[in-house]
């Protein structure tokens, strides 16, 4: 496709940048795969082979800093080579908070296997199985370097959110009927909350493949769906 | 044994023959030619027999010591030239050489001044009239022959005079001066040298001006600098040192030249300062000098040669001693 | 609603805010637009009867510093050549079309030569000190063209080697002779000189190439102080330097010029494949 540098060791390490994220953004991914498997199926075995693989999403993102700075240092990157090693630090950044949001779902699973289980508890996954489209769907972006991709799953973060106020309501609702729900549906909360998280750093993500590909930023302001945080009676944030 | 051995062997025990044979007609050359002829028969014998590299190395010593023998040939001749003229002019060379006049002829003492004095004078006149012509024909050639045709008409006539024979000059002036004004002269025979400087002068300045970078001139013409003004006060001055050199180089050239001088200012007996007078000068009294049977002349005439030797050469070591080790800019 | 009752709380500890230093600036504010210095319309350029220049159209901000970068025979010094007009020295080069400094055409044949360079200076890319003193190399342009007295030449002698941060080094031996200064020195020593004449525009022809990094440097950092005060344009094929020391940059390849926009933009987010191939090293 594109035309290869004159020195040709400066694209194999474009190329491994490239890998690291790809093998990064894979491993998210399945990170959150496991953690609601984890939480569907109570187990706890899985549970813990997250928060463990947790350590390589990190090993990943100290890689990629490493890259990153020294092919700062070394190459004196310009224009479309610039903006793909930037867009590699940041969206290291972004992956490993994810993965760092997929383990916390899954030590929380942890101590809902010791309670029992309530109605709301499947919001969380269905949350979830949204977040990982989303996070597959990005990665595809960034490979194919296809801003457009990237700009629908941008906007698809508002039915992320849309959900989350929903199961924030749920779980309201449950913990008022009966106080011996509170801590399960305390728990949830959380995991709710860190999935939505997932959403919004994927929408990071979003961002930084549209100024890859376009070299300016998104002007337009994210239509935030999450009304949480909004009292009653108050207009849409 | 090798083919080339017995060849040697069979031209030594020919050649011996012929050696002891020609020794017995008493012809030296061919017995020292027989005897070379042996030599090298068993050298190029014994050639084949080293391995490579020694081989090598003796092709090596051997072709360097014909040239340093070459060399040696050379400064051989001038040290015996250097040599004859001091043995025989030394002599000559007291405080009268440089204070009296020419003597007459069976007379003795006397010296050379008014030679010396008409020499000087002449080469004087003959390099201030001459320079300038040289350097400003040198200049237009180098700065305003770009591209354009006359530029190399002018150099290639320059060339011919470089090498046009003294005498011809001389001749010319003959005609032009000495014909029309009924006399010779002092001038005529500036003129003359004049004619001799200008394309000595011309060479050098040209050469020397189109050693000045480029660089320096478009730096000049960059800050708003007329054409006149850049060749005055920038290429000059990068120059001066070798245009000197030139000037330098063509007075040493004609202070040693007789035939321009024989047709235009002969030469004179007498201690004189008028240049419109026959004027006393070296190149010509040594040769009237030395013809003469006159032991005294000939005296004489050896020490103006030794002066005339070694005022040349000082000059032209002195222009090697300034020109080397010079290069614009770094 | 009353305010919460904070006493029984800790104290607040003090901000980050609160230490900083009063006068810390935050983001520059945006670079103002300068007005238009040199404008060239449709310039082409031909040596003897080959088209090196095929048609150019740009202009040069004042107060501004324009970079020209582009492969090896690309016209880039050749076009700054025509800016002074230097090309006329030899025969066989012509320009068309028209170079308007302030509104006026300087490629009109009526326009004197020696004043035209005397307003737009130009700093060639070997350093080409005169043989002659440091002094009288500073004041050669100015003695061209203007009677001062010594004192009068003195001072101006003095602020164009401070401009071209060599006073301190030369002050004491402004009578030795240019040509024993080091590479940096005698380049700076060709700026001074060139600034000396006070002209409008300056002409920089890869001034930094024959110098080490450090002289480059300083060289760099001489022109954002000139640029304050002239209009400059420098040819360079040192791209990180023509990143670093321009506001605009043109781009030229083959006689043409393929992009000319801000420096921030060409080097983060060219326009055209063909610039974002050369400075990102893809020219093949």
């Amino acid at each position: 496709m594109v035309s290869e540098h004159i020195i040709k060791s400066y694209d194999d390490e474009l190329r491994r940048l490239d890998n690291a994220i790809t093998e990064m953004g894979g491993l998210a991914e399945s990170q959150l795969d496991h953690a609601i498997d984890a939480v569907t199926r109570r187990d706890t075995a899985f549970a813990q082979q997250v928060i463990e693989g947790d350590l390589r999403v990190d090993e990943l993102e100290a890689e990629i800093e490493e890259l990153v700075v020294r092919l700062l240092a070394l190459r004196q990157p310009m224009a479309r080579d610039l903006r793909q090693i930037i867009a590699g630090l940041k969206i290291g950044s972004d992956l490993e908070r994810i993965g760092d949001y997929a383990a916390n779902v899954a030590k929380r699973s942890l101590v809902l296997t010791q309670l029992p289980p309530v109605r709301p508890a499947y919001s969380v996954p269905r949350m979830g199985r949204l977040a990982q489209t989303m996070i597959k769907d990005i990665l595809d972006a960034y490979v194919e370097r296809d801003a457009e991709k990237a700009l629908t799953v941008w906007s698809r973060d508002e039915e992320l959110d849309e959900m989350y106020t929903s199961c924030f309501r749920e779980l309201l609702t449950y913990m008022i009927e009966d106080a011996r729900n509170i801590t399960t549906c305390t728990h949830l909360l959380f995991m709710a909350k860190n999935v939505e998280r997932i959403g919004d750093h994927t929408t990071n993500i979003a961002e930084t493949i549209y100024f890859l590909v376009h070299g300016t930023r998104l002007k337009e302001t994210r239509r935030k769906g999450d009304r949480t945080s909004v009292a009653p009676g108050v207009g849409t944030g | 044994m090798s083919r080339r051995m017995s060849i040697a062997i069979a031209l030594t025990v020919v050649l011996l023959v012929l050696a002891l044979l020609s020794l017995w007609f008493e012809s030296v050359a061919g017995a020292v030619v027989a005897g070379l002829l042996i030599l090298w028969a068993w050298a190029s014998a014994l050639w084949e027999r080293l391995p490579p590299y020694p081989r090598r190395r003796a092709t090596n010593y051997v072709v360097l010591a014909l040239s340093y023998g070459a060399t040696g040939l050379g400064l051989m001749c001038l040290a015996l030239i250097l040599a004859t003229l001091i043995w025989n002019g030394l002599g000559a060379v007291s405080l009268d050489f440089f204070t009296e006049s020419t003597p007459a002829s069976g007379n003795t003492g006397g010296g050379m001044l008014n030679a010396i004095y008409g020499s000087a004078v002449m080469t004087l006149v003959g390099t201030l009239v001459g320079s300038p012509i040289g350097i400003l024909a040198g200049t237009f050639l180098a700065e305003y022959g770009r591209g354009n045709k006359i530029a190399p008409v002018i150099r290639f006539i320059n060339d011919i005079l470089l090498s046009a024979p003294s005498i011809i000059v001389g001749l010319f002036i003959y005609e032009l001066i000495v014909l029309r004004t009924g006399h010779f002269s002092g001038w005529a025979g500036s003129a003359a040298l004049a004619i001799l400087v200008v394309p000595v002068v011309v060479r050098t300045t040209e050469d020397m001006l189109n050693l000045v970078p480029g660089s320096l001139r478009e730096a000049a013409f960059a800050l708003g600098t007329p054409k006149w003004r850049v060749i005055v006060t920038v290429t000059y001055r990068a120059a001066m040192q070798g245009m000197l050199t030139g000037v330098m180089l063509a007075v040493a050239r004609i202070s040693g030249e007789t035939a321009p001088l024989l047709f235009t200012a002969v030469n004179n007996q007498f201690w004189t300062t008028n240049m419109n007078d026959w004027m006393p000068n070296l190149p010509v009294a040594i040769f009237q000098f030395a013809l003469s049977p006159d032991a005294n002349w000939q005296q004489l005439a050896w020490g103006g040669a030794l002066l005339i030797t070694v005022t040349i050469l000082g000059l032209n070591i002195l222009a090697r001693v300034l020109t080397s080790g010079r290069s614009f800019g770094r | 609603m009353t305010a919460l009752d904070m006493s029984s709380e800790p104290s607040r500890p003090p901000t980050h805010a609160a230490n900083l230093a009063p006068k810390m600036d935050r983001a520059p504010a945006a670079k103002p637009v300068m007005p238009t210095k040199v404008e060239l319309r449709d310039i082409k350029f031909y040596y003897k009867d080959f088209l090196a220049i095929k048609g150019v159209n740009l202009e040069l901000r004042d107060k501004s510093v324009t970079a020209f970068i582009g492969p090896s025979g690309c016209g880039k010094s050749t076009l700054l050549r025509i800016l002074n007009r230097i090309y006329e020295l030899y025969p066989g080069q012509r320009a068309t079309g028209e170079v308007l400094v302030d509104g006026q055409n300087i490629l009109d044949p009526r326009v004197d030569l020696n004043l035209l360079r005397a307003r737009i200076g130009m700093v060639f890319q070997k350093p080409t000190p005169f043989p002659m003193s440091i002094y009288d190399n500073v004041a050669f342009g100015i003695r061209l063209y203007e009677r001062l007295s010594p004192s009068a030449m003195d001072e101006r002698v003095e602020s164009a080697l401070r401009r071209a941060a060599l006073w301190d080094e030369v002050k004491d031996k402004l009578r030795q002779s240019g040509m024993s200064l080091s590479g940096g020195q005698q380049q700076r020593l060709c700026i001074a000189r060139a600034v000396a004449v006070k002209p409008e525009v300056l002409l920089l022809d890869e001034p930094a190439s024959a110098l080490d990094p450090i002289s480059t440097q300083r060289i760099e950092e001489l022109i954002d102080e000139l640029k304050s005060d002239y209009c400059i344009a420098i040819v360079t094929h040192n791209m990180q330097q023509a990143a670093r020391s321009s506001d605009y940059t043109a781009f030229m390849y083959l006689g043409e010029v393929i992009e000319f926009d801000e420096t921030e933009a060409i080097f983060t987010h060219p326009k055209k494949r063909q610039t974002e191939d050369y400075i990102t090293g893809r020219f093949g």
